[in-house]
């Protein structure tokens, strides 16, 4: 009893000093989130969660390869790697369209023309409001997979043709060994043509003379690739599609590039979708501009596409950078839906490699930081850009 | 400033007509262009969406497996459990969207026809007859909350709206129990994408709040345990969680009260739950950071305690601050619960594609892709415009 008197009160004090409360309510939190994780080590420490499975033979051959290609005699973690290169493919390119669509859709949204106003909206507001799953089926069973065999197949002068096994269209070929040699001779002539770039617009800061920098840094690029490529002996040519019979009434394409129905589907669905979301930000970014600009730009005279270009644009980008960058980092992780069409990405290749080897844990963890190092790229190099902006103009 | 009157345009109609035509289709040769090339891509848009849905379409497809894009593999004789949340949702939603908005008539007529295409659809019978009455006392609820001036019922009524919203899914729980009860694995059709939905934004909604107040507590322990379990959960793609509560989950769930035996359908829900949870979390945690510091200063000078400011000064004014972003987060949830197709379950989208396993309907992927798509569509364009009623009616962004 007199125990229980005294130390209530000792408790009460404890609880009522600043100090202690948030010593106990730590200690408390602290001790729960340990035991949860140390339950799950405990629980984990039965499973092998090494990575040495990885290096064992695939025994599965991937679907839709371009440049590096895959044979289940390999090992696992190269399986991986071509689903890590499928991936960063295939968001690059969608990124890229992404945001071309999203510019075009945003800008018509906020169009005087009524009619490219009403267009953009509906369809901002109808692909924005379904799922990304639903539309990637869509065009993998309803759009790509509907589309007539070979023998029938249906083409745009006869160069681009539709066929459900893809879409074909014109590719460049390697004609001798002097390609490679051309390719990385157009890396130089880029960098020639930034430096060129850069030269006159230090120039133009400096005196005001109007320099021409993006011309001349385009055709100092076209230059030099040009020069080189009939220096190496031509060493591309364009290649259209073409029939291979082989076999029985057995029709395959040869030539040209062939864009399978998968990578097709899953490539305008996250186009398409992306591209409503960033249609969005980008005609916030300009609503949240002052009027005054797009005003005084009128004043000046300039015509409505150097009014955008110009003026509104670039300043709505610093707006934007940030909301733009989560877009780019959903879109990244919205890539792995395309294993409902069975697109030969990481995460499909991880589900394959968990289901025929299982070590579900260290494979999930492994994709986990796949995604994160991504995510990470994309974040840095987007810091890069909101850096850039923010110092070159204000 | 003056708000400029307006002087009665008293010309007639043609040429009222013609102006605004000049004005806003045809004021420069570029317009012009851009003009005559979207009614181009309209009307071939246009025309063939009216081929396929009066001519070449046949809907039957739909009209036989309705019941199976309903409620999947519900039992049969077992639908009465689903009817009270119905009746409630639809009165509740109707006098809450009643009492805080006004839709336009337009809004409203192109609302009621999507919701009679897709119920007409999804019910027959005396199921029908059954929704009808849902439906009619939905509108008398909505017209009831239109109608109230006096602003102190009008506080009152969207109070019991909201209170009323809030015990939809415990009712639904609660009546999926009783008796024998229907277990979680039969749920199905776009059922399953309404109950995932529900239970995802009940459960993780106050996860997401704690875990913002958590990260930003100024307690070290407490915030990092919180930073890191948001960090980890927005790290990867929610499908890679979903396949995780498929392949590892079992693993590490103890063996309490059949917990390691949970079916796939309750594992897909803790999962939404968390993940929301997490993105919740920073939503309002960006409103925590919007609230001025002297508000909480006030608080203190006031002599209230943490808890008090908290849930009397602070949160009040994160929450309001955020409500579009929260909005649109759970229409991303509601999108995202189809992802549940992808472990093999038979939701919306799962039972369209088992309806397009039937030999009688091989091929038509077009009446069932638009249908589902229509159905998702419907429910998420209502919340973004009610996200968006919301936000002009709040004034939020505006000082």
């Amino acid at each position: 009893m007199i125990n229980r008197a005294t130390s209530r009160p000792s408790i009460r004090r404890l609880w009522r000093t600043r100090q202690s409360r948030r010593l106990i309510l730590q200690a408390i939190l602290g001790s729960v989130a340990f035991l949860i994780l140390l339950y799950f080590i405990v629980q984990a420490s039965d499973l092998d969660l090494g990575l040495g499975f990885l290096r064992g033979p695939a025994g599965f051959g991937l679907a839709n390869e371009w440049a590096l290609s895959h044979s289940s005699t390999e090992s696992r973690i190269d399986a991986y790697l071509i689903g890590v290169w499928n991936t960063v493919r295939l968001i690059t390119l969608a990124i890229a369209l992404a945001t071309v669509l999203g510019v075009v859709a945003g800008v018509a949204r906020l169009s005087t023309n009524w009619i490219v106003n009403r267009l953009g909206l509906v369809y901002v507001e109808t692909v924005r409001n379904t799922p990304l799953l639903v539309q990637i089926i869509f065009w993998w069973v309803a759009v790509f997979l509907a589309m007539p065999a070979v023998s029938a197949r249906r083409t745009l002068l006869d160069l681009v043709w539709f066929t459900n096994r893809g879409l074909a269209i014109p590719w460049p070929r390697a004609t001798n060994d002097f390609a490679a040699i051309w390719a990385g001779s157009l890396v130089l002539a880029l960098a020639v043509a930034l430096w060129i770039r850069h030269r006159r617009i230090v120039r133009e800061d400096a005196t005001g003379d109007i320099t021409h920098a993006n011309r001349w840094a385009l055709a100092t690029f076209v230059g030099i690739g040009a020069a080189t490529f009939l220096a190496t002996g031509l060493p591309y040519r364009i290649v259209t599609p073409e029939i291979l019979v082989s076999g029985v009434n057995i029709q395959q394409i040869r030539g040209g590039l062939l864009v399978t129905p998968q990578f097709a589907a899953v490539l305008i669905a996250l186009t398409t979708y992306t591209g409503a979301f960033i249609a969005e930000i980008v005609r916030g970014s300009i609503q949240a501009l002052p009027r005054g600009q797009s005003e005084a730009a009128q004043a000046l005279g300039f015509s409505a596409y150097q009014r955008m270009t110009l003026i509104i644009l670039p300043q709505a980008l610093r707006i934007m950078i940030p909301a733009l960058t989560n877009q780019y980092l959903n879109l990244t992780k919205n890539s792995s839906l395309a294993i409902v069409v069975g697109y030969s990405e990481l995460f499909f290749v991880g589900i394959i490699i968990v289901n025929n080897a299982g070590h579900a844990v260290p494979m999930f963890a492994l994709i986990i930081l796949t995604y994160q190092a991504m995510s990470l790229l994309i974040s840095v190099g987007m810091n890069y850009l909101n850096r850039r902006v923010r110092l070159g103009t204000v | 400033m003056t708000t400029a009157v307006r002087p009665i345009d008293a010309r007639p109609w043609s040429v009222k007509t013609r102006r605004w035509m000049h004005e806003n289709l045809f004021s420069s040769t570029a317009n012009t262009v851009l003009t005559v090339v979207s009614v181009v891509v309209l009307g071939w848009a246009v025309v063939g969406l009216l081929r396929f849905v009066l001519v070449s379409a046949d809907w039957s497809v739909i009209e036989t497996n309705r019941r199976l894009l309903a409620l999947g593999r519900f039992p049969t004789g077992e639908e009465w459990r689903v009817w009270p949340a119905l009746y409630a949702v639809l009165g509740f939603g109707a006098l809450a969207f009643g009492s805080w908005l006004t839709i336009s008539r337009v809004g409203l007529v192109v609302l009621v026809a999507v919701l009679a295409f897709l119920f007409g659809f999804l019910f027959e019978g005396q199921n029908a007859l059954l929704l009808a009455g849902a439906l009619l006392i939905a509108a008398a609820a909505y017209l009831g909350a239109v109608r109230t001036r006096d602003r102190s019922i009008a506080r009152r009524v969207r109070l019991s709206a909201l209170i009323g919203l809030a015990l939809v899914v415990p009712l639904m729980v609660v009546m999926l129990q009783v008796g024998d009860g229907v277990r979680t694995s039969a749920w199905g059709g776009i059922f399953l994408n309404l109950m995932l939905a529900s239970v995802g934004i009940s459960l993780g909604f106050p996860l997401g709040v704690g875990m913002a107040l958590g990260r930003a507590s100024s307690l070290p322990v407490v915030s990092w345990v919180c930073t890191a379990y948001i960090e980890l959960v927005r790290a990867a793609p929610l499908v890679a969680w979903l396949f995780m509560a498929r392949f590892v989950l079992p693993d590490f769930l103890p063996p309490i009260a059949g917990l390691d035996r949970v079916d796939i359908i309750t594992r897909a829900i803790i999962v939404l739950a968390c993940f929301t949870g997490a993105y919740v979390a920073e939503i309002v945690r960006s409103g925590l950071q919007s609230v001025p510091r002297g508000q909480v200063e006030a608080g203190e000078a006031l002599g209230l305690n943490v808890v008090q400011i908290t849930t009397l000064i602070v949160m009040p004014q994160a929450l309001r601050a955020v409500i579009p972003a929260l909005v649109s987060q759970f229409i991303s949830l509601w999108k995202d619960t189809t992802l549940v197709f992808a472990l093999g379950l038979t939701d919306f989208l799962g039972a369209g594609e088992a309806t397009l396993a039937q030999t009688d309907f091989i091929g038509r992927d077009m009446e069932v892709f638009a249908f589902i798509a229509l159905g998702f569509w419907a429910i998420a364009f209502s919340m973004s415009r009610l996200s968006q009623r919301i936000e002009r009616g709040l004034g939020v962004g505006v000082r």
